[in-house]
């Protein structure tokens, strides 16, 4: 990696005290020459204060905005503080650090905007359940549809952007399920949108931000957020 | 339509009339918000005051009883104003998103200068002593 760049890690954090500690020293162990910046989504646990405990780079979000909300406010911060590679990976451990090398590289050297952690390419590691997985093949498969761009993992949270692509997600990131629409958005809007193989892990505590409940929800709510920005953005070809 | 129906919807518009206007001199209604509303009293007002404009409007688009016109103008009245709310509402959402954001990433900055003051008093006292 190049010593210039500077490179930023945005690690979500919503009720993650069991995780947020491992992650980030583990992320600093790792790498220790790019900034993090924890975002405390008005967290109801202890999250808050070990974040402070620990002297930690945080963000604290006074009213709870979601998954995308919070992302969103990492990448006007990056925008704002001129980073070269925004990286988002997730609190709760299930991202190892270890990868950030293999998604921001394809970045730095221009090839990519952005680039997706993706766990489907050499099927290692913790594959998820297989009705997530179907799931996940459904939303691959119409955002191929819409945009004509084949994502594999499009529910991975663990992706790398360059500045043009921070500078747009900064202005425009959905709501409450932002990874597959982030994904159409930026392919509509001209972006080189990529994959990169890594490894991930099951989540080592806690509970994740999608339970079985809430799952029919989402696809109907993502699938018509689909349609709906196929829509309204205007495509963009970039030579 | 009854001398009695009629008088209770004169008085029915009168009032919700009336509302709108002690609402927005109290300012608790934006006149951007209270425009739908206005509407709705004053078509309600013509229709008790004037009910031929309804016999009319029935003969017109073929409604059996004339009172159903008016639910079905109230109806669509009410959904127009829900809709408008919805928009606001999703603006609003918007907004305080950002501000929010905005606040954070301010709070973090307020944060780190109060660090850099804790820390560096001494160095800025030091030169004048």
């Amino acid at each position: 990696m190049q010593t210039k760049a500077k490179i930023l890690v945005l690690i979500p954090c919503y009720n993650e005290e069991a995780n947020i500690v491992k992650t980030v020293e583990r992320l600093r162990e790792l790498c220790p020459e790019v900034d993090y910046l924890v975002i405390n989504d008005c967290s109801t646990d202890r999250s808050a204060a070990l974040l402070k405990e620990h002297g930690y780079e945080y963000l604290d979000l006074p009213v709870n905005l979601g998954i995308g909300g919070g992302i969103q406010c990492g990448y006007v911060y990056a925008a704002a503080n001129g980073y070269d590679v925004t990286v988002q990976m997730d609190g709760d451990g299930q991202h190892d650090p270890a990868y950030l090398n293999a998604i921001v590289t394809p970045v730095l050297e221009g090839k990519l905007d952005m680039c997706i952690g993706s766990r489907f390419i050499r099927r290692e590691g913790f594959q998820t359940s297989f009705m997530r997985r179907v799931g996940i093949r459904f939303l691959s498969g119409m955002i191929f549809l819409l945009c004509g761009r084949r994502v594999l993992d499009v529910t991975s949270g663990f992706r790398a952007t360059g500045r043009a692509m921070t500078e747009y997600f900064a202005r425009h990131y959905a709501a409450d399920y932002p990874e597959p629409e982030a994904i159409l958005a930026a392919c509509l809007a001209g972006f080189r949108v990529g994959e990169a193989p890594v490894v991930m892990h099951e989540r080592q505590g806690g509970v994740s931000s999608i339970s079985s409940f809430k799952s029919v929800y989402y696809m109907i709510k993502v699938s018509l957020s689909l349609i709906i920005d196929r829509l309204s953005i205007k495509r963009v070809h970039k030579s | 339509m009854t001398d009695k129906f009629q008088a209770f919807m004169i008085l029915g518009a009168l009032v919700l009339l009336v509302i709108i206007f002690v609402l927005l001199k109290h300012g608790k209604m934006t006149v951007k918000y209270s425009l739908l509303w206005m509407c709705l009293s004053l078509v309600l007002l013509v229709f008790a005051l004037f009910p031929y404009v309804v016999y009319v409007l029935r003969d017109l688009i073929d409604v059996e009883m004339p009172v159903n016109l008016v639910f079905m103008l109230m109806f669509c009245f009410v959904l127009l104003v829900l809709l408008s709310l919805s928009i606001a509402i999703s603006q609003l959402a918007e907004k305080s998103k950002r501000l929010t954001q905005a606040n954070a990433i301010l709070e973090k900055r307020v944060r780190e200068l109060e660090k850099a003051l804790r820390q560096s008093p001494d160095e800025k006292n030091g030169p004048k002593s």
